[in-house]
């Protein structure tokens, strides 16, 4: 446990010590902000977040691949993956500590966030139902992990932080895009995998305000199992 | 303390490694010598844990290497090729971060990074990025980080990789220094870097281990007969004569002035020869200006070894 705090601690503020990491964090505040200066903050309008949710659920795409894809990638080009994997520690707290890095800084990232809904709570009357608000941060947090947990396997496969960012682009674009897809021609079997695998209902529902336990498990489960996937993938570069 | 047994390790095709044996004891500082791909960094990488070997079994004081892989590194240091380090840390923090790694506590890890960083002469730049300083400095890092939690085997693949002169020197004797409290592998294919700081030489090449053992021992058995080179004053048939030489004993030329220059291989019986060729021709009142006993070098043994030429001097 020990070493998966320390590999995460020096991950994360691996993030503040390179441009990437303050400018991933302006950008999202950039744009988000905006969101909620010109669609949240006017007059007459219902205290609501789902305007900065959905753009912040949409930011999440090119934002969270820009944060995985040099978790191992970075380590595999410069050689720094071999002091690594020639100490003492498991390939899992290895994973691991990379993932809980990345996500503290998701969780940095989102945390000068909370002055929208604290603006709101002082500006607006009625007051803004706490909620749709806290059940909004939980997807946004749920979805960045799983995302995080899809870069992690894509970092572990490769060299090229480029390749990493694209692979874990497209995969949640596919996650995304499942429902947009035409399933009728397709198999029921095959129809029921994708739905499965879909993304957009679950974030759908807490957009809504709709805290479903079926879905925080469902979260957490692929999350878990991605990170064994990243393990796998790190392992099998042993025996390659 | 170290060992390696039967090793074979294929990269697809590519036989990299063919059942390689070697066994380090407590103590002892190795070289590993061999030309670019001869399988030194294979053998590296599967004795840290890094690969696994196809077929055979590695092992760090009696922990395998695979199966008890956790508990090998732990009892390892390794210095992998061009020190890779994270430019963005400072050298303390880098420690800092290792030393956490492999579990020191607070107390153990202060004394630790400081008799690093004294031992490593890295005193005056603890406290700038690893990625500002010179490549010298950078393995003199890798090689501090290696050394933190006092291990009994340390591992330094081509430590002197890409150093200029001076920064050579200075590495060359700070690994000197460390290998006299611990046993120590080198991977080189810098013969006189492992000459100065190896008391034996393993030498490698197409994924054989060729030859093992003491400089001396290296050229006992591995080097070719000693040569006397002589240049005397008299045609090249009255030196043959004076020598008791055939033709095919050696190759002699006629140089300026009357003097003639022999090349001959010593008989096995006869290492030196010196003192009773000089009789010779004290005797025939011919004049000698050279003699000059040639014998087998490291390098000698090495280039013939490695390339599979012949060992002579």
């Amino acid at each position: 446990m020990t070493a998966v705090l320390v590999i995460a601690l020096r991950e994360f503020r691996s993030f503040f010590r390179i441009p990437v990491g303050w400018i991933v964090i302006a950008l999202f505040l950039l744009l988000t902000g905006a969101v909620f200066a010109t669609a949240i903050l006017v007059p007459g309008q219902p205290a609501t977040l789902r305007p900065f949710f959905a753009i912040a659920g949409w930011l999440m795409l090119p934002v969270v691949p820009a944060i995985s894809m040099r978790l191992f990638s970075e380590e595999f080009r410069t050689g720094t993956i071999e002091p690594l994997l020639t100490s003492p520690i498991r390939d899992g707290s290895l994973v691991l500590g990379k993932f809980a890095g990345a996500s503290m800084f998701l969780l940095a990232m989102l945390v000068p966030t909370l002055a929208y809904p604290l603006t709101l709570w002082l500006v607006s009357d009625p007051s803004p139902d706490p909620g749709p608000i806290a059940a909004g941060y939980i997807s946004l947090l749920l979805l960045g992990m799983l995302a995080l947990s899809i870069g992690t396997v894509a970092s572990a496969c490769t060299s090229s932080q480029t390749l990493a960012f694209l692979a874990t682009l497209f995969v949640m674009l596919g996650m995304l895009l499942v429902p947009s897809i035409s399933t009728q021609s397709l198999p029921l079997g095959a129809q029921r995998i994708l739905n499965a695998l879909s993304l957009s209902p679950r974030a759908g529902d807490f957009a809504k305000g709709v805290v479903d336990t079926g879905h925080i498990v469902w979260f957490v489960a692929s999350t878990g199992w991605l990170l064994v996937l990243a393990t796998l993938a790190l392992q099998s570069r042993r025996w390659r | 303390m170290v060992a390696i047994d039967r090793v074979h390790k294929w990269y697809g095709r590519i036989h990299a490694l063919r059942g390689v044996s070697f066994e380090l004891r407590p103590g002892q500082v190795a070289g590993l010598l061999g030309p670019n791909g001869a399988g030194k960094s294979t053998t590296i990488r599967i004795l840290t844990g890094l690969i696994p070997p196809d077929t055979g079994r590695a092992n760090i004081r009696g922990h395998d290497t695979l199966s008890d892989s956790l508990r090998a590194r732990a009892k390892l240091g390794y210095l992998p090729e061009s020190a890779p380090l994270y430019p963005e840390m400072s050298v303390r923090a880098y420690l800092e971060y290792r030393s956490r790694l492999f579990g020191m506590d607070r107390t153990v890890r202060r004394s630790a990074i400081g008799r690093a960083i004294e031992r490593c002469w890295l005193k005056d730049v603890e406290g700038r990025r690893v990625g500002h300083l010179s490549k010298g400095y950078r393995q003199r890092v890798g090689l501090a980080s290696a050394i933190l939690h006092d291990p009994e085997v340390l591992i330094l693949d081509e430590p002197t990789n890409g150093l200029d002169p001076t920064q050579i020197a200075q590495m060359r004797s700070l690994v000197r220094e460390l290998g006299s409290d611990r046993t120590m592998l080198i991977s080189s294919h810098i013969l006189p870097e492992i000459e100065q700081i190896c008391s034996r030489i393993l030498i490698v090449a197409a994924g054989e281990l060729r030859a093992d053992g003491s400089p001396a021992e290296l050229i006992a058995r591995h080097g070719g007969p000693a040569r006397l080179i002589v240049e005397a004053r008299c045609t090249t048939e009255k030196a043959e004569s004076i020598l008791g030489l055939r033709e095919s004993d050696a190759s002699t030329s006629e140089l300026t002035n009357g003097w003639t220059h022999i090349d001959s291989r010593c008989a096995a019986h006869e290492p030196d020869p010196r003192e009773r060729i000089a009789a010779l021709f004290a005797a025939a009142h011919v004049p000698v200006r050279e003699l000059r006993l040639v014998t087998s070098t490291v390098e000698d043994v090495f280039l013939a070894l490695a390339h599979g030429r012949g060992a002579t001097p």
